[in-house]
């Protein structure tokens, strides 16, 4: 640029004034704040659907929660009352009044089935939420330390090749045989190998990670493992780790729905209960309210899940906040 | 690559074997056994002593223990020769105490008492129960009998050894004629007439080796037995490997032969004739159609077997999956982020995360409404109603292969060969087809050989719902009912299917991808 400086009218010493040379400022690398979860959100909430999603997930969870606890539900209330049994909404509505309680009718022992399905959604999503909780945990932890040591991969790996020959479904059936099936119980079958999986994708993507060249150049400048581990991985994990997440709480609801469908459920009346004892109601004319219930409610808890997990792992991706 | 593959067979058996002994030490040793009396009609109405013995004998039916009474001792002292008749009839008759015995019956229950302790059993006398001085109470008759906990290491190694079974002519005591084997071109079951090669055997468990029939695969053979255990509530005294295996439904009924020359209509299968000593000489309905005691045969039935149905279903879900899935996830990738990429996705997470109940309900109502039959019969005239189970087990894993392929297809188009292939001027279609599908479809490849094996071990929803006769629900009829044995065996069926599997997954990709090989050392 060919400015002519004596446009502005100034001496020489009004236009430049020394600057002292700095060590470390002359280090300092300005860029704009970055704060990795505010940027998540960000992400995340740009979507309109995602917010959509996600109220109507906080509806569900907070409604499974609180509506037990306001309402009382006596499952053997009416059972002498043969008139209150396997009533269609309307013919509740008829009997009782208009009453959230009865908009889907009664089951077999004139119990109301809105209450029985919100008390087996607050069993259902409790598990789901203990299972992943345990699962992910034991996973994560088990599958870092078997990604870093070489030594406990070469047994990790045996133990591995020798549980996952064995379809879950046995280890689940014969534990839930074992025991007195109790919610407890339930939570043992699921998650006596269920970490194993999770483990194995852990260790999977950390040895993909952990060879990096950037890590290794962290490694030969003497950076400790826990570090690299820490700094270095952790963050690339995170929306790995969501995204897996995603997908487990749905499949638990769905596994116990299967355990109970096929007869090894808990004695708790979870949706999976309740569907398996209904199942005989879905062909009986007027009494389908009592098997479709139950099953449309599981769907929407386990879909709305999912696509919030899926979504908020999308967003947990650092690639995406560009 | 012959190396890689004994060690990766090697290293399959080792971990069944050990898959096996976990699942019998936690049936076996964890699992309390009071459980198996929990509906037991029979149990509730026996009381005192014989409620006792009770438990010990269904416990050995169970396979926990090793239960010995006195009456079995002795008939096995008489067995082997040791004493005679009368000793025994004297000697079996205990008394209400122990100490009010016999002699005699002092002296053997003495025997009996060091004989099973000596090899690690628990030796039981119960006195009589009186209901009055003089009344014994009701089931409280006196006992002696001896039990024991079969160790984990004898029972895997009794079953591990009983897995095969090769069949000889020196099975058979007692034979009558030459023990040999025969070979006949002209099947004696057919008539003598019918042309048909069979090798028959004199002496054997099984009176034909190897033949044909009209069933698939035509050939068959009994000289090599597979017992993967014996079921006892599932279907009692017949082993696992049977009960899969055997065919169902109806009576199906040919003219068939019988050793004698009598010509019958009948649904017996003579090929499946094995011995029972003394057998037709109890029945006159046997003497007339056979000639010696190989007189056991099963009957032909016009349905598959479980396995068969499973099987079957299997298949033609995973066709029409692969024809659907593989064409729908390319269809996607090459859609990307337009409307049927989203409507597809739509179906993908429904799919993935509704519980696999409901939309096999969902989908058995939309066909019942369509008038698809929503309940197997075996003797359905028509075929319609293998259509909704085999689509609802198609269902899921359409959804995966979709899945799978769009996100390969997606992986690869990003990959710099397929920029460099653009800008060497290459139509999108050739890069499609000539490149970037032939790198996507290797995962999908590793999959098939798994997929077409666990169609085997069937669908436990679907064919639970449709009320398929099928293998999926096995193992959860055994779970309900206590049926260790069958437990045990379902378990080891899909111990070698699921090591099977990977293996020959592993197999394909090498021959489907020159890239992949197994030989080299640092694989």
């Amino acid at each position: 640029m060919n400015t002519n400086l004596d446009e502005f009218n100034m001496s020489e010493e009004e236009l430049f004034a020394k600057v002292d040379h700095n060590d470390l400022e002359s280090e300092r690398i300005t860029a704009p704040r970055y704060s990795y979860w505010q940027s998540v959100f960000r992400v995340f909430f740009k979507k309109k659907i995602n917010i959509i999603i996600l109220s109507l997930l906080i509806f569900v969870i907070a409604f499974a929660y609180i509506y037990p606890m306001v309402t009382e539900f006596d499952q053997y209330g009416s059972l002498l009352d043969a008139t209150a049994k396997h009533l269609t909404p309307s013919k509740a509505i008829d009997k009782y009044g208009f009453h959230l309680k009865y908009i889907l009718g009664t089951g077999k022992s004139g119990e109301s089935t809105f209450d029985a399905i919100w008390n087996g959604s607050r069993i259902s999503i409790s598990l789901a939420f203990m299972c992943a909780l345990i699962n992910m945990t034991v996973g994560v932890v088990v599958g870092s330390v078997w990604g870093f040591s070489k030594k406990v991969d070469i047994v990790m790996t045996e133990v591995y090749n020798i549980i996952a020959n064995v379809p879950q479904l046995v280890f689940m059936s014969v534990m839930v045989m074992l025991f007195k099936a109790s919610f407890w119980t339930m939570v043992l079958a699921l998650t006596i190998t269920g970490w194993l999986a999770i483990a194995y994708f852990i260790r999977t993507q950390v040895i993909i990670i952990r060879d990096r060249e950037y890590n290794l150049a962290s490694k030969c400048l003497g950076t400790s493992t826990i570090k690299i581990a820490m700094k270095n991985i952790l963050p690339f994990m995170t929306s790995v780790i969501v995204t897996l997440l995603a997908t487990e709480i749905p499949s638990y609801i769905s596994y116990e729905v299967f355990l109970a469908y096929i007869g090894m459920g808990i004695s708790e009346r979870s949706l999976g209960r309740l569907i398996f004892e209904a199942e005989s109601a879905m062909v009986t004319p007027g009494w389908q309210f009592e098997f479709w219930s139950p099953v449309v409610i599981s769907a929407i808890i386990t879909v709305v899940l999912y696509v919030v997990g899926q979504n908020l792992g999308d967003a947990s991706d650092p690639r995406t906040h560009m | 690559m012959t190396k890689y593959l004994v060690n990766r067979i090697l290293r399959g058996i080792c971990s069944i074997i050990i898959v096996i002994g976990i699942v019998m030490m936690m049936i076996y040793g964890i699992m309390d056994r009071n459980l198996i009396f929990a509906k037991d009609s029979q149990y509730t109405k026996t009381n005192n002593n014989q409620k006792i013995t009770y438990k010990y004998q269904t416990w050995e039916n169970y396979g926990y223990l090793d239960y010995v009474t006195f009456s079995e001792y002795l008939q096995m002292l008489l067995a082997e020769g040791e004493i005679d008749e009368e000793t025994m009839s004297k000697a079996v008759t205990l008394s209400r105490k122990a100490e009010n015995d016999s002699d005699l019956t002092k002296e053997y229950v003495q025997k009996f008492n060091e004989y099973y302790k000596s090899q690690g059993y628990t030796v039981k006398r119960l006195d009589a129960v009186m209901a009055s001085p003089r009344k014994v109470a009701s089931g409280g008759n006196q006992a002696l009998f001896a039990y024991r906990d079969v160790p984990l290491f004898t029972r895997l190694g009794a079953y591990l050894r009983n897995l095969v079974q090769v069949d000889s002519i020196h099975n058979v005591e007692n034979i009558v004629g030459e023990r040999g084997i025969t070979f006949t071109l002209h099947d004696p079951a057919y008539g003598g007439e019918k042309f048909s090669p069979a090798i028959m055997g004199n002496g054997t468990t099984n009176r034909y080796l190897l033949y044909f029939d009209d069933q698939f695969p035509y050939f068959h053979q009994n000289i090599i037995k597979i017992s993967l255990g014996t079921s006892y509530s599932v279907n009692l005294g017949v082993d696992v490997f049977d009960t899969m295996n055997q065919s169902q439904g109806s009576f199906k009924k040919s003219t068939i032969t019988y050793p004698t020359g009598l010509v019958a209509d009948s649904a017996d299968n003579l090929h499946t004739a094995t011995y029972v000593e003394g057998s037709r000489d109890s029945l006159l309905v046997l003497q007339d159609r056979y000639v010696d005691d190989y007189t056991n045969v099963s009957t032909s039935k016009s349905g598959f077997s479980k396995v068969g149905y499973s099987f079957v279903i299997g298949i033609m879900s995973i066709l029409l999956a692969y024809f659907l899935g593989v064409p729908l996830g390319i269809v996607m990738a090459r859609n990307k982020d337009k409307l049927v990429d989203k409507i597809l996705t739509c179906y993908i997470v429904f799919i993935i995360a509704v519980p696999s109940l409901a939309y096999i309900f969902l989908f058995k109502a939309i066909g019942g409404e369509l008038g698809l039959p929503t309940t197997f019969d075996m003797d359905a005239a028509t075929k319609l109603v293998f259509v909704l189970p085999v689509v609802s087990l198609a269902l899921r894993s359409i959804a995966d292969l979709m899945k799978w392929m769009r996100r390969y297809m997606i992986d690869q188009m990003n990959s710099d060969y397929v920029k460099f292939a653009r800008s060497g001027g290459l139509s999108e279609n050739e890069i499609f087809t000539k490149h970037v599908l032939k790198n996507a479809i290797i995962p999908i490849v590793h999959g098939i050989p798994g997929s077409l094996l666990v169609a085997l071990t069937g669908a436990i929803i679907t064919e639970r719902v449709y009320v398929v006769p099928g293998a999926g629900n096995l193992l959860t009829k055994a779970i309900n009912t206590y049926d260790n044995g069958v437990i045990i065996g379902v378990t080891l069926f899909y111990a070698v299917i699921s090591v099977l599997s990977v293996i020959l997954g592993d197999i394909l990709i090498s021959m489907v991808d020159p890239r992949i090989s197994f030989s080299s050392k640092d694989r």
